[in-house]
């Protein structure tokens, strides 16, 4: 099969303190025509900028050092600038990860999408994506369709002047994992359709199993192994490449995965929370409302000392919600919330100071969670005087430098800004700077989910390791349902602000009785090109809770599923 | 242990304002306005030593004399030497500028964090209120309230704060909304921390940059807004050395003694491009160094 994208020993280096520094170091790859080819590396591994070159751009002060890019027979970087235009959108065309930010927001999605240009009728296009109610959306603009939906738009614009090369960076990061699933099967369908060859560049192991044909896993620029999907899957050669693999965690794992040097995986047993753990927090029929929108409706909930309670659901689903009010952030607009030591169901301000610091946020993006003008121990110092841990500054000091050490950190950084650190260290700084206040309630808002997988292993073992060592309640929220089922004991599934199953995490991922549960499990990706689905999917439902009887009980160990009845069939199949 | 202690954080803070003395050197402009800015400072502060003569003593002998070695500029209606005054002049215009400068940006810092964090209510009426006071022209409402509450530095000072206060709230509002959303802002009100805490630990040094051309650019606004005041008679008072005043009392003469109206408005006019390339060149240099720095 003659090869549409030919990139050969390409270097790419931009000139800072007037040196080179390279970004991209002697990487050659060939894509066959209808074929997809992934680029896979953690951030910084120059996988974006490969990609970006196929369209013959650079970021501002790069440059080729060496090599060249061929696209179609062509030499992009040699093209003249009216062929280059021609070349992007008619030859090569490129999905981004944010569709929100790459649509124009004033512009009705019809017009846009005409604009890429091509013969294609807008509304064949959008039928194309599988839009439903083509002519009307093609009147509507973009902040009145969803993440998914506006991704679907991207893509149409991608194919609208029918390219033969499909870039797709990040195409489904920042998705759920309903959407995601159903935008990775678009894209799978719309190759096969139109003969597209792909370029996708993504972190995601499981994204990259799914849809490759080839692989190339990069670091620092270089390429580190260059495989068929199936056999790289199947025997890594290279030891980063087995170190990346054993780190992703899956959906059948019963602990968190220790991985060492040479990529050999060990799962470590779970915890065990002792029976007589006392009650950290109690939430009972708590509503949260945004106005007029309810958030949260009727959600309750324990968690003990030692026991991590995972809530999961896709974005909005009230997840996060749930955790600010806790936080005091966000008054409930109706139940309980009861701390051993208090009412939480006041705002933080009207909390006393010793109520205060037992309940502790760690945040989901690192990057923004430390000030940026204050030194991270200064980030630490400040709880621990303010809320009087420590009696003095030089002991401020000193117990800040301890809590660094207690995250896995060289005391050493406590100097440095946050942007002189990576962003593992960072989210290690944010949770230092949540445990100043002695908290016995962590809330961690999906504290992983803007790090790398490596990265994310790390953190993952630094929590389980600390609710160990300091007897925490910790509130984990995530929609990574692999993640949830390495380190939580227990696991709410929450659904448009209603749990919809609740129930120790071996039960509930062994037995899911809720088909949204096992929706969510099915279009869970595994990193296995051949991984069957984790479970069955299952067909639509209603919901069939109504008044005082809501549940369906499954066992004694506090399992249990929200009444619901397949559609189409009268019989209420929960209630068996 | 102590010393230890406490020489992290002035390295941390030494390194940041290393950086941003360097990024202000490399921006031609705003070395140049400061530069001009430090030579009036100067000239103001060292006037009795720089001439001989008193700013304010009449001599009927010596009136409207033109350029000559005793006299560089010559000499006013009443014998005064206009150099001196010129030199004194500064005084007063940068004073007041300065004091009425420095409490308008402290003020509208404060009540432009404090709307961008509480938000809310107060962060709407806010808005109205400033919208109605803006809508006013700014002389308009500095005559106001001078006819009502007399002139006098002290009524000057407060005049400019309530003319332009809304401004400042409009910018540093905008800056701090920025800034309001990230978390180790929503830490802190997790943590529960009161407003001031917040405004001044985790909101106002991200803003620094933003407050100081603030700064540079209300202080040209203000110098001239003043010396329109005294030009008009409700500023300084006769026999004050004043750049504004002295231009009204001499323009009558402008055909005999030229100079007598050309050194204060060459005085002004230098102060006003001093502070405004300053403000030029701060803003340029900070922007671009968030961009270069990648911070």
């Amino acid at each position: 099969m003659a090869s549409i994208v030919s990139v050969n020993s390409l270097s790419v280096a931009y000139r800072s303190g007037g040196q080179d520094v390279p970004v991209v170091h002697e990487v050659s790859l060939d894509v066959a025509e209808g074929q997809t080819h992934a680029l896979v590396g953690e951030s910084g591994s120059g996988k974006s900028t490969i990609a970006a070159t196929l369209l013959g751009h650079l970021r501002h002060g790069s440059r080729i050092t060496g090599g060249s890019v061929e696209v179609s027979g062509a030499d992009v970087f040699a093209l003249p600038a009216r062929e280059l235009r021609q070349l992007r959108g008619g030859t090569v065309a490129m999905v981004g990860q944010n569709a929100g930010h790459a649509l124009t927001p004033s512009m009705r999605i019809g017009r846009q999408i005409a604009e890429a240009g091509g013969d294609v009728p807008v509304v064949d296009l959008l039928e194309q994506v599988r839009l439903p109610r083509p002519a009307e959306l093609a009147r509507r603009y973009p902040h009145e369709l969803s993440g998914g939906q506006q991704q679907r738009v991207a893509i149409a614009m991608a194919i609208a002047a029918r390219p033969k090369v499909l870039v797709l960076d990040e195409p489904t990061t920042g998705l759920d994992v309903i959407t995601q699933r159903s935008v990775l099967d678009l894209i799978a369908a719309l190759s096969d359709e139109l003969g597209l060859a792909a370029v996708l560049v993504s972190h995601d192991l499981g994204v990259v199993a799914h849809m490759a044909d080839e692989v190339t896993v990069l670091r620092s620029g270089r390429v580190v192994e260059s495989a068929t999907t199936r056999q790289l899957f199947a025997q890594p050669q290279d030891p980063y490449t087995k170190r990346l693999l054993a780190s992703v965690p899956r959906l059948d794992d019963t602990g968190l995965a220790v991985v060492g040097e040479a990529g050999e995986r060990e799962v470590r047993p779970r915890s065990e929370v002792p029976v007589d753990a006392p009650v950290a927090v109690s939430a009972q029929d708590i509503t949260i409302d945004y106005g007029s929108t309810r958030a949260v409706h009727g959600v309750s909930f324990d968690v003990r000392r030692g026991e991590v309670l995972a809530l999961v659901g896709e974005s909005g689903s009230g997840k996060s919600t749930l955790a600010w009010s806790l936080a005091g952030l966000r008054t409930p607009s109706g139940g309980t919330m009861k701390h051993a030591d208090g009412d939480l169901a006041r705002p933080a301000q009207q909390r006393p100071l010793s109520l205060r610091r037992r309940v502790q946020l760690v945040f989901q993006n690192a990057d923004t969670s430390l000030n940026p003008r204050r030194s991270v121990g200064d980030a630490v110092r400040h709880p621990l005087r303010f809320f009087g841990t420590a009696a003095d500054r030089p002991e401020a000091t000193e117990r800040a430098r301890q809590l660094i050490a207690d995250v896995r950190l060289d005391p050493a950084l406590a100097d440095r800004l946050p942007a002189q650190l990576s962003g593992g260290q960072r989210q290690r700084i944010g949770i230092a700077r949540a445990l100043a206040g002695e908290p016995d309630v962590l809330i961690a808002d999906e504290i992983t989910t803007a790090l790398d997988v490596s990265v994310q292993a790390d953190v993952l073992r630094l929590l389980d390791d600390l609710r160990r060592e300091r007897d925490l309640a910790c509130l984990f929220i995530s929609h990574d349902l692999a993640v949830v089922r390495g380190i939580a004991d227990r696991v709410v599934v929450l659904r448009h602000g209603v749990v919809v199953e609740e129930g120790p995490t071996e039960t509930v991922f062994t037995d899911p009785q809720h088909p949204y549960t096992r929706q969510l499990m099915a279009a869970a990706l595994e990193p296995d090109p051949d991984a069957q689905p984790y479970v069955d999917d299952t067909a639509d439902w209603a919901d069939a809770a109504d008044g005082d009887d809501i549940w369906t009980e499954h066992g004694t160990d506090g399992h249990r599923v929200r009444r619901w009845r397949p559609l189409n069939a009268p019989v209420a199949e929960g209630a068996l | 242990m102590t010393t230890l202690d406490t020489v992290p954080p002035t390295t941390v803070r030494g390194a940041r304002t290393a950086r941003a003395w360097r990024t202000l050197t490399s921006s031609r402009t705003a070395v140049i306005g400061l530069a001009i800015v430090a030579v009036h400072v100067l000239i103001a502060l060292l006037a009795p030593l720089l001439t001989s003569y008193d700013p304010i003593a009449n001599d009927a002998d010596h009136a409207l004399l033109g350029s000559s070695w005793s006299h560089w500029a010559g000499t006013d209606q009443y014998g005064r030497d206009v150099l001196t005054r010129v030199l004194y002049g500064g005084r007063y215009a940068l004073g007041i500028s300065v004091t009425a400068t420095l409490i308008t940006v402290a003020l509208g810092t404060v009540i432009g964090c404090a709307a961008a964090l509480r938000g809310g209510w107060f962060d709407d009426v806010l808005g109205r209120v400033l919208d109605a006071i803006l809508s006013i022209p700014a002389v308009l409402a500095l005559l106001v309230v001078v006819t009502a509450l007399g002139t006098g530095p002290a009524v000057i000072v407060l005049a400019v704060a309530i003319v332009y206060v809304p401004q400042v709230v409009r910018v540093v509002r905008g800056a701090a909304l920025a800034v309001v959303p990230a978390d180790y802002v929503t830490a802190a009100r997790a943590r529960g921390e009161s407003t001031w805490s917040i405004l001044r630990r985790e909101i106002l040094p991200n803003i620094t940059d933003v407050v100081c051309v603030e700064f540079a650019m209300r202080a040209s606004w203000v110098v001239l807004l003043i010396s329109s005041l005294s030009f008009l008679g409700f500023g300084a008072d006769p026999p004050t050395p004043d750049w504004g005043l002295m231009v009204a009392e001499n323009r009558t003469a402008i055909t005999v003694v030229p100079m007598a109206s050309l050194a204060p408005i060459i005085a002004l006019a230098t102060l006003v491009v001093g502070l405004n390339l300053a403000a030029d060149g701060l803003s340029k240099a900070w922007g671009v160094d968030r961009i270069r720095e990648g911070s």
